[in-house]
């Protein structure tokens, strides 16, 4: 039996707290409050502590799935919820004025971590704003030396969901056994396969 | 202005006792709404930590069946964090000596978070 922790963060209204709900087995534990900043005009809930829930991997293993709040006053809750990942998730809000400066902002945040554990990135609300493009968030990560996973997605749905949380681990050095993670099933568009790695050429 | 007559309620709540060094209103998305903190303290920082406590606080005490949270405590060894919900849009938090005597500042912060709690909802 094995228990894994994955955490999934990224700026405010990426789909975080979307993305546990979507991906967790139980009933997530959230801590929204009611914005009374600018996040207001966007939602009507904004993560202050962090979200919590599990997916069952089958034969007892599990993975506990994590949150983060968005917003950089909380930074020190990515700190502390990073201890002990072994991968992280960015969610990325495409809808948002620089998103590109955001990806940036949250690979600093997580520099230490993300030299030891893997990482994926999703880009949601491609549907509402196509701009910038996946190839830009490329180039972006490859200009960064980051070959990673990237892929765009929607934090509603749990194809998308599934996907990037496989791709992370399929990034996972041999000693964790991927053998564990077969409970998630994958049914993978080959258009969302969009490794940095391909693209670099 | 409101932040005025909050800090009118945190100044006779620092005064009130001179085991309590420093308070602040914080909102529940964890920002500042008034303090009187020493100037060495990161306002922002305490405002966002002040909601996350008072947020997990809550979902423990449900989580728990313990109820409705009055409030999180905070023990280290050179003294006390209280954040004490103040009606139902601020956390209170209050720093505290470690020699404090923690049922006299109760009392005081009880008085100060109702009195938040009126002015904050209109009353
Ligand atoms: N149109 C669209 N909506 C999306 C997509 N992904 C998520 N959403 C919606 O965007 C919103 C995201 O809100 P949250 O899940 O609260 O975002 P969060 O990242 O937890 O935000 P904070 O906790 O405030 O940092 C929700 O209303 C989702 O339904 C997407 O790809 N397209
Ligand atoms: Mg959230």
């Amino acid at each position: 039996m094995a228990s894994y922790k994955i955490l999934i963060s990224g700026p405010v209204g990426s789909g975080k707290t979307t993305a546990v709900s979507t991906l967790s087995d139980i009933p997530v534990v959230k801590t929204d409050a009611k914005p009374t900043d600018g996040v207001a005009a966007l939602k009507d809930s904004t993560t202050v502590a962090m979200d919590y829930g599990t997916i069952d991997l089958g034969d007892g293993n599990k993975v506990h799935l994590y949150g983060t709040p968005g917003q950089e006053r909380f930074k020190f809750m990515w700190e502390i919820l990073v201890q002990g990942s072994i991968g992280l998730i960015l969610l990325i809000n495409n809808n948002h004025p620089h998103p590109l400066r955001e990806l940036e902002l949250f690979l600093e945040a997580f520099a230490r971590s993300i030299e030891q554990i893997p990482f994926s990135v999703g880009i949601t609300h491609m549907d509402e704003c196509p701009r910038p493009t996946i190839q830009q968030y490329s180039q972006l990560l490859a200009a960064k030396k980051h070959v990673v996973p990237l892929f765009s997605v929607d934090a509603r749905s749990k194809e998308d969901m599934n996907l990037l949380v496989l791709a992370m681990l399929s990034m996972i050095a041999p000693e964790i056994a991927l053998e564990n993670f077969k409970g998630l099933t994958l049914n993978a568009h080959p258009h969302h396969l969009r490794y940095t790695k391909r693209q670099r050429h | 202005m409101k932040e005025d007559a909050m800090k009118t309620i945190l100044s006779d709540l620092n005064g009130s006792s001179g085991d309590i060094e420093a308070s602040a209103v914080v909102s529940l998305d964890g920002l500042m709404m008034a303090s009187l903190l020493p100037a060495d303290v990161e306002e922002d920082r305490v405002a966002a930590m002040s909601a996350a406590l008072l947020s997990l606080g809550e979902r423990t005490a449900k989580e728990l069946a313990r109820g409705t949270l009055n409030q999180v405590l905070i023990q280290g060894s050179e003294g006390y964090t209280i954040m004490t919900e103040a009606g139902s849009e601020a956390v209170l938090t209050v720093l505290a000596k470690k020699d404090a005597k923690l049922g006299l500042i109760f009392l005081d912060i009880s008085r100060a978070a109702k009195a938040l709690s009126n002015l904050l909802s209109g009353a």
